[in-house]
Order: structure tokens, then sequence, then C-alpha cells
């Protein structure tokens, strides 16, 4: 053997004794203390938001009036794409040890920048006297809606607070469902597979068009009793769960339902043309949706997900979570001070206005421009009346990655590949490998 | 001054302002003098080196010395930087060795994505390869509108890939896309194309053949999107080479009663395997590392028949934040490529004919 490759078989037998033999030399991380991170930009308070468009306009308004009422330096908005975008864009920054002083995102990512020691705690911010939450302020939040964001799993400490929220809603086209001889959205499960049976054999269109999302499915496994995780165990393999993939075995079989490309709107476009009859998604779609059907105001409507128990409904809370980053005191205050004013409940009404986002407060809920708007048409306060059955999906570590096994898993049974049993068994196995591996 | 707040219309200026500044040094006498005069100094070193070898050695090391500096900064450098985070588990800033290797080894997932990676490079080379010929050699053919086909036929190369693909992700939809809207009108059935996951032979065989057998209806269509895509490039080659044989040879075969065909097999073909063996080598170096039109058309890692390694690198290191993992992958892609394209040339170029 030539003298070189001597050398690279000997130095890769080195390098596997070295990895195999002897257990993983950590040096920082979990547990030991915060890594040494600095900010992105030292002129400016950086927030990375999600929004596009009107709502993206209406964000930079409001860091901008903000900016007007502070002393120091100025929030600078930069619009990066969806939460996942962020998350990519934020997981490079935390190697990279450079990060924003503010971003939006998901509980289970920022799980994620917990355990990479970038977050920020905010109780010491909330708690603080002078710049903190009073008694009134908290009382004012919605139940639930703040808690949601405590990580019993770092210690019971909130990483993450409430900002742009709404809740899984289901959008039903009258005009074809009044095709179908159908007078009422459904309420249970077995009320939707129905209908959706009489859309197309009465009209020939589809009853449902599938946005093969986590929190739809998370969302259905939560409406019929179901539930997600247990500790680090997820639990897909429960009657709930299996019952969800094989219910979307049946739409699928029976040609009742079919998958959209993801990351598109094509369940809104085929809605908003007459052609699908249902369609689950976030309740701040519903200005968008308004705006397709401004021509047949009264053709179409919002309500809750079907359940399996209509008196014990339930829902997904969805939408965005802020969290603070390591970057100096005074842009992590400053930060702080801007979330506190965003969801205060002036800004919270002309947000949730905007934008097609829940009021956060009931003083915002109650104020009169808000209740003019619930008012202005019947489905207007669908979405908020869900609030108070929404809950959060988990947010461990790991469980951003469980997403894309779940979506995976509701597509294959989708496309016919495998069963919903199967589906949901396969699911299971591979979120607690995931899960376990991720703690 | 902080660069970053810098507009990029400043940026420009400042660019521009210096591309002048450089030409103006070009074509300043006194300085073209200095660099003749620095040049003479260098040959007269080199000169003085003992042995033509040692002379053309150092020589052709100054010549590539430029070039062999980017490379190793734009190439080298992060190479090596990704062979050395692949040893480290970054979730927890632990030294691994080679455990992330022998990750990869024992991950169902790996071995899939290596799969989807062998079926898209199999589909794809071999398809626009021929596609690619038999075009090239009608348009040599054809006498008249020549120029206007050959544009035709190469502006997809120069289209972008990711707008191109958006417009077939539009025709592809499931529902009302064009091409579905054409088969229902022709009384055939709507596919789900981009997202169906189940086999092409087992849609084909309507079957007979398990779902989970081949490359799936989606990476059929992704393959197709690629062929279409890189064709118009194959084709400019393929012509290129096609204009470089001389006609007496072709003619001189047709003298001695040779047909079409056997011109094409026994001329053609033989002086065009120079082009065929570098577009082979291009393509497969390229079908390994086509991310494009993976992530494009699909848009997520959500599908593991649609999955290929290089999809999967980027789910392990920006959805999963495994860089480590993802940096090992990535490692063992470049050894595959580099390994592939030896054995081509060690194989394959023996059979070469060249000129």
């Amino acid at each position: 053997m030539a003298p070189l490759g001597r050398f690279f078989c000997i130095a890769a037998l080195t390098a596997i004794l070295a990895g195999c033999g002897m257990p993983a030399r950590e040096s920082g991380g979990r547990g030991s203390s915060p890594r040494a991170f600095k900010p992105i930009d030292d002129t400016a308070v950086l927030f990375w938001d999600r929004q596009t468009l009107e709502t993206a306009d209406l964000i930079t308004q409001i860091a901008n009036e903000y900016n007007a009422r502070h002393q120091g330096l100025p929030v600078k908005v930069e619009h990066l794409g969806d939460y996942t975008d962020i998350n990519r864009k934020l997981s490079v920054s935390i190697q990279a040890r450079e990060l924003p002083a503010m971003a939006v995102g998901y509980d289970s990512m920022t799980a994620e920048y917990v355990q990479a020691g970038a977050a920020v705690p905010l109780d010491e911010y909330m708690n603080d006297p002078e710049i903190g939450l009073t008694e009134a302020d908290r009382a004012d939040f919605f139940p639930g809606v703040l808690t949601t964001s405590t990580n019993t799993a770092f210690g019971g400490l909130t990483y993450s607070f409430p900002f742009t929220k709404s809740v899984l809603v289901m959008y039903f086209n009258k005009q074809l469902l009044k095709s179908a001889g159908i007078d009422a959205p459904p309420k249970t499960w077995n009320e939707f597979l129905k209908q959706c049976r009489h859309v197309k054999e009465k009209t020939g269109q589809f009853g449902y068009a599938v946005d093969v999302d986590c929190s739809t499915i998370d969302g259905m496994i939560y409406s019929r009793g179901g539930e997600l995780v247990r500790g680090a165990e997820s639990l897909f393999d429960q009657p709930a769960s299996i019952a969800v993939f094989e219910f979307l075995e049946t739409l699928a079989r029976e040609k009742l339902a079919f998958q959209i490309q993801p990351g598109t709107f094509d369940d809104r476009d085929e809605f908003t043309q007459d052609r699908v009859a249902f369609f689950f998604r976030t309740s701040s779609l519903r200005p968008y949706v308004a705006a397709m059907m401004a021509q047949e105001p009264d053709g179409w409507g919002i309500a809750m997900i079907p359940q399996s128990n209509p008196h014990a409904p339930v829902t997904v809370l969805y939408g965005g979570n802020i969290g603070i980053f390591q970057s100096t005191p005074e842009q992590q205050r400053i930060a702080w001070g801007f979330i506190k004013y965003f969801t205060s409940a002036e800004v919270s009404v002309r947000w949730a206005l905007g934008s097609g986002y829940l009021p956060l407060r009931k003083s915002a809920a109650d104020h009169p421009e808000m209740q003019a708007f619930f008012n202005q048409w019947e489905y207007n306060r669908a979405a908020y009346d869900c609030l108070p059955y929404a809950r959060p999906e988990p947010s461990i570590a790991g469980w951003q990655e469980v997403r894309t096994l779940v979506e995976r898993a509701g597509s294959q049974v989708m496309s016919g590949l495998k069963t919903g049993g199967q589906a949901a068994m396969d699911l299971k196995q591979e979120a607690n490998r995931v899960l376990a591996a991720a703690q | 001054m902080d660069l970053r707040t810098v507009s990029p219309w400043t940026t420009g200026y400042a660019l521009l302002a210096a591309v002048l500044f450089l030409l103006g040094l070009a074509a300043h006498r006194p300085l073209l003098k200095r660099a003749d005069r620095l040049l003479e100094a260098i040959d007269a070193r080199i000169e003085r080196i003992r042995g033509p070898r040692a002379r053309s050695a150092a020589a052709a090391f100054l010549l590539l010395s430029p070039a062999l500096a980017i490379l190793g900064l734009f190439g080298v450098v992060p190479l090596a930087y990704a062979v050395r985070i692949s040893l480290f588990d970054t979730r927890r800033d632990a030294f691994v060795g080679m455990g992330n290797y022998l990750r990869a080894w024992g991950d169902p997932e790996f071995w899939r994505s290596l799969t989807v990676t062998l079926y898209y490079a199999l589909g794809t080379i071999p398809l626009a390869l021929v596609t690619s010929f038999c075009i090239a050699w009608l348009l040599y053919r054809v006498v008249r509108g020549q120029g206007f086909l050959r544009t035709a036929y190469f502006l997809p190369y120069v289209t972008s890939a990711v707008a191109a693909a958006t417009v077939w992700r539009v025709l592809l939809r499931p529902r009302s896309g064009f091409v579905n809207v054409m088969l229902d009108a022709l009384g055939l059935p709507m596919q789900d194309w981009l997202l169906e996951q189940r086999g092409v032979l087992h849609i084909l065989t309507q079957g007979w053949i398990p779902p989970g057998v081949g490359p799936s209806l989606a990476l059929c269509c992704i393959m197709a999107f690629d062929v279409w895509h890189v064709s118009g490039f194959m084709i400019v080659i393929f012509l290129a080479a096609l204009t470089a044989i001389p006609r007496e040879l072709m003619e001189a075969a047709v003298l001695d009663g040779a047909g079409q065909l056997q011109v094409l097999r026994r001329v053609v073909l033989p002086l065009l395997s120079p082009t065929i063996f570098f577009l082979t080598v291009v393509s497969a170096i390229k079908s390994f590392q086509s991310f494009n039109s993976f992530y494009a058309l699909t848009n997520t890692s959500r599908s593991v028949d649609t999955q290929n390694l290089v999809i999967y690198i980027f789910a392990q290191l920006y959805e999963s934040q495994r860089y480590g993992y993802g940096a090992a992958v990535a490692t063992l892609l470049c050894a595959a490529i580099v390994a592939l394209t030896i054995a081509q040339w060690r194989y394959v170029g023996r059979r070469v004919h060249y000129e």
C-alpha cells in the first residue's frame, strides 16, 4: 500500500476507535453555562418576523410607533419567510453565535433554542415591578393563552410570549353544501364523512381538500379525545390517533378528498371556486378567503372543526410566539418593551382587525371596534368563540422533527402507500426514537 | 462605519468605481511596464532552476497558483471543515469520531435517500443523453430554421430552474393543473403527480407490482423535469461535436454503401465518444448533487420517495439541526462522487475513441 493510503487508513482507524471506544466528550451545550452569543446588529434591536404583504406593513408600522415612544435603539423588523425559514436561519445563527434580539416561532422550535442556550427566560422581565406585567394584565389575558408558553421541561420558565395567535377552524362552502341538500355544517366526524359522500354523489365535487399539515392532524386527534404525547413518549398508537389516520384512508379510498401540494393554498383556491366543500386551516386565513369570496359573502362560513363529542370541543391553538435571544441587556430590555407594547389591549385590537389573528386579551375582545367587527358578519366571531377550547401543540424538544414525520405519515396514507393503522403504528415508533434522542 | 447599514446602491457604485479603477490601472503604461519587468524577473528566476522538469513544474505551479488559491479557499477549506465537524455531535459539542458515519450506515433513511439518488441518476442520465443526441442529430440534418430551433431547445437550460419548476408545479397540480385537465378531457384518470408516492411500476401494472417497488411517480416527474431542463445544454454540446466531424468521412461511408444507421453507428457515434463520455461524467456528478429541482418541485422533505441524498443532508442540517451528522453524509456523498468519477475514467474512459 502506498504511504499516503497507509496514513489515511491509520487516521480513519484512530478516529473510529476514538469515537466508538470512548464516551462522547462534551465541551458545553445542555446543562452547562450559556455559550457566548452576540447580536447580529448592534445598531438596532433586530426582530425576525414571518408576516407578509399588508400584515407585514402593519407590524412594521407598530414597531415604528414603539420606536417613537421609547429611548434607545430602534426595533428593526425583518420579514424572513415562514416559521420554518426563520427556524432554519436561527439554527444557523446559533452555530455562528450571532443572534437577532427577538424572533417568532412555534414553541417546539423554542425548545431547541433553549437547549442551545440561545433563548432568554422572560420571567425576569414579566415579573419586573417597573416594566413587567401587573396582576390586572395577567388576568386580562384569556385563560391558558399566557401559560401555554411556560415550559415545564425547562424548569417551569417562560421562554416565549403569545404573539400572533389563531385557532384551527373548518371553512365550509355553503353553496356546494346547499347543492348537495345540506343545510348546516357537520358537528361530528361521522356527519362530516356523510356530508362528503353527499357532496360527491350530488355534485361530483370533492368533499375535502387536504393540506397534510401536522397541526391539522393534531387538531383531529384532539377533537377525537386523543393526546399526542405523555412526557417524551408519543401516543400515536392510541385509538384517537389510529382513527384519524383510518379516517384519512377512508376519504382517500372513496375519493372524497384529495391532497394538495405542500406549501400552497390550493385548498383555499379550490374552495373559492366552489370545487370543494371543506378545508381546515388557521383562522387567520379568514381575510384572504373573504377577499376571494367577496362576490358571494353568504356562500361560505367558518365553524369549529368536527368533534367526537361536540359537547366538549377541542381544537388547536395555532400561531407563533415570540422569544427573546441572548444579545445585550439593553437589546433584551427593549425587545421585552416591544412585546409588551404589541400585546397591549389597544394594539391588540388594531392587530386583530388588520390581520385576522385573535385578540389575546379580554379587554381587546370587549373593545367597541372589535365588537362592531364581530357583529358585521355572522362568522366573524366563530374563531374567537373557539378560543376557549383551543389547546397548544406539544412544545418538547424534538417535536419539530416529529411534525415532519406526522406529515409524512398522513401523506403516505393519502397516497395509499400505507393503511391508517400501519401508518399510526410506524409513526409511533419513529416519533419515539426522535423524541428520545432529543431529550 | 458599519458596513451592514450601507445601502445596496452605494455598494453597487463602490463596486463600479473599483472596476473602473482597476481598468484604469490596467491601461496605465508605467504600471504595465513595471508588471512586465516583474514577469521578466520571475522568468529569469525560473530559468535559473536546474533541470528542465523542475523548471517546467515551477512555471506550471506559478501559473496555476491563482486558481489553486481560489479552489483551496472556496473548495478545500470548506470540505476540510465539513470533515472536521462530521466528527462531532454539534448538538452537544461532543467529539464522536466516526460515530456519525456509523450512524449513517445503520440509518434506513440514508439508504432510502441513496436509492432515490441512484434511481434519479439511472433515470435521467441515459434518457437525457439519448433524447439530446436524437434532437441534436435531427437539428444537424435540418437545413432551414436551424438557428431558431437551436435557440428554442436551448431556452429551458437558460431558464432559472426554480422558476421553471414553479411553472411545472402549477401544471402538475393534483386537481386543476393543466396536465390533469387534459387527461380528464381525454377520458383518462387524473394523477396526483408530485404527491404520488406509489411506484410508477405499481401504477402502470395496475397493482400487480407492490407500491414500494421502483421509483415513485413523483420522482419520475422530477426526472422528466430535469431531462427537459438539461437537454438544451447537451444538445448544444452534441451539435458542436457533430459539426466538428469531417463531412468527408460520412460521405465516404455512404459511397461505400453504408446506410444512414450504419453511418450513425460506425462513423458518428465512435467520433462522438469523447463528447458522450464528457457529458456522462458531468451528468453523473450533477445528478448526485441535484437539489434545485427536488426542492422547488416538492418544497419539502416530507416524502421519502422524493428525498435524494442532498435533500436528506439539507433536512439534517436545517430541519433537525444535526450539523455533524449532515456533514458526515455530505462527506460520504463527496467520496461517492469522487469514486464514481474515478471509476468512469478508468473503466469507460478507456473505450473512448479520440481522433
